[in-house]
């Protein structure tokens, strides 16, 4: 089937992109099929998600005008628990992908954040040093964290990384 | 799903099992399901299906193995070196470790350290403790001799990918090995482990790339007065305790260490082992 060959080719691709993302390599890459299905899961969201693309860490980047914005998923807010602090770098800050550059407090726990993207951070969200609960209840608007100008994505993320993440989401609500 | 049980399954039945493999669940063109067990028997298998959504597990088995690590009484700026050798030792495979100390007296902050500018910490200085900044979370604490430090160094790739569900195993814990004194012991809303208003474990950790580090103080026979100085974990109107002074007679640390081991093996369901 058309749709069959088309991820397949994607996943290839996702497949090279894994091992720069610092994961073990026996990770297997995620392929999904079954368009009815997934219509029906991205019919409901398919504003959200034409947008973001999602790493294997639960953070999700828009990328527009070579300004990246980047955040963390929904799931991994509720890993979190609630998130009482929000170290983030200056403006100005040059960042590879993969650099730690921030760190997340919930439940006394301290969490590192990690660049997804290279590029040099050009807007950080200050709303989050006073509020940092908007991570929890906003975590794709106003709890967004970072804004970069990329100069490089190697591979992309694929959407089909978002698309896994998505029905992740779908099935913790249901 | 049953051992052994061959079938054709529809979406939901897929959807569930993603729902208990996460990110371990890959997913794949037409797999039958053969064998699945939960836990950590697991088996990996292919599951076909004949519907919409396919899926294979891929999943680990056996439970995870963690050294049991004793280094006495060492310096808090020590104690960081040894968790960063630990930590740095998961890079090439999971290799958990548990990591039990004492520490002369030393405050503590963790990356909230906006709360405690430099004079305060020269005051608390002056009573002749250290002062340590750390990358942990939680507000000011206290360590000190008669105070069990346990910094399990973990990968929660092997356990469980939240932050929020491994601090609540430690509070488990440590609820646990008070029960097993006899001693009613709680959570609340403040991370930590409390007895009645008083608190009387101290947990803050850190995790990066899903390493832990830092851990838990646990109050045996602390001198209870350090803590006067401080707002402990910044918590006003609250108290400290330890577990003498719960029990009303001299509880070491060495007497409370193999009662925390058991509780980790049962809360953590793993397994020990000792450095020769």
């Amino acid at each position: 089937m058309a749709a069959c060959w088309l991820l397949r080719s994607l996943s290839s691709n996702f497949s090279t992109v894994l091992p720069l993302l610092a994961r073990s390599a026996s990770l297997s890459p995620l392929q999904l099929a079954s368009k009815p299905y997934f219509g029906r899961t991205l019919a409901s969201s398919s504003r959200l998600s034409a947008a973001l693309k999602f790493t294997d860490k639960h953070e999700w980047i828009r990328v527009e005008d070579g300004i990246g914005t980047v955040g963390i998923s929904s799931f991994a807010q509720e890993a979190l628990g609630d998130v009482v602090y929000c170290g983030l770098p200056e403006v100005g800050t040059q960042l590879a992908q993969q650099d730690e550059f921030g760190a997340l407090e919930s439940v006394k726990a301290a969490s590192e954040l990690y660049s997804p993207l290279t590029g040099e951070v050009v807007e950080v969200n200050t709303l989050l040093a006073d509020n940092p609960g908007l991570v929890n209840k906003s975590c794709y608007k106003d709890g967004k964290y970072t804004h970069k100008r990329h100069s490089a994505v190697r591979g992309g993320y694929s959407d089909i990384c978002m698309r896994h993440f998505r029905l992740m989401q779908e099935l913790k609500q249901n | 799903m049953t051992r052994g049980t061959t079938a054709l399954y529809k979406p939901e039945d897929v959807i569930s099992l993603i729902a208990v493999e996460e990110e371990r669940v890959v997913v794949e063109e037409r797999a039958e399901v053969r064998q699945i067990t939960r836990g950590s028997l697991l088996l990996t298998e292919t599951i076909h299906c004949s519907g919409l959504v396919w899926c294979q597990s891929q999943m680990r088995g056996g439970q995870p193995l963690v050294e049991v690590v004793r280094l006495g009484l060492v310096s808090y700026q020590e104690a960081l070196r040894l968790q960063q050798v630990y930590v740095n030792r998961h890079r090439s495979s999971p290799a958990h470790a548990l990591l039990l100390c004492e520490h002369p007296p030393v405050y503590t902050t963790g990356i909230r350290h906006k709360p405690y500018p430099e004079p305060l910490l020269d005051r608390l200085r002056l009573l002749g403790a250290n002062v340590h900044r750390a990358n942990r979370g939680g507000l000011i604490t206290f360590h000190g001799p008669g105070q069990l430090v346990c910094y399990p160094v973990l990968n929660l790739c092997s356990f469980k990918k939240s932050v929020r569900w491994y601090v609540d195993q430690l509070e488990q814990t440590v609820i646990a090995l008070c029960s097993r004194f006899a001693i009613q012991a709680t959570t609340s809303p403040h991370t930590g482990v409390w007895v009645g208003d008083n608190k009387i474990c101290a947990i803050g950790i850190h995790c990066g790339r899903y390493i832990t580090s830092h851990g838990l103080a646990l109050n045996c026979c602390t001198d209870l007065s350090w803590f006067d100085h401080i707002v402990p974990c910044g918590i006003e109107g609250k108290g400290v305790t330890s577990l003498s002074a719960e029990l009303r007679r001299h509880a070491s640390v060495e007497e409370v260490v193999p009662h925390l081991l058991h509780a980790f093996t049962q809360q953590f369901n793993c397994q020990l082992t000792e450095a020769a």
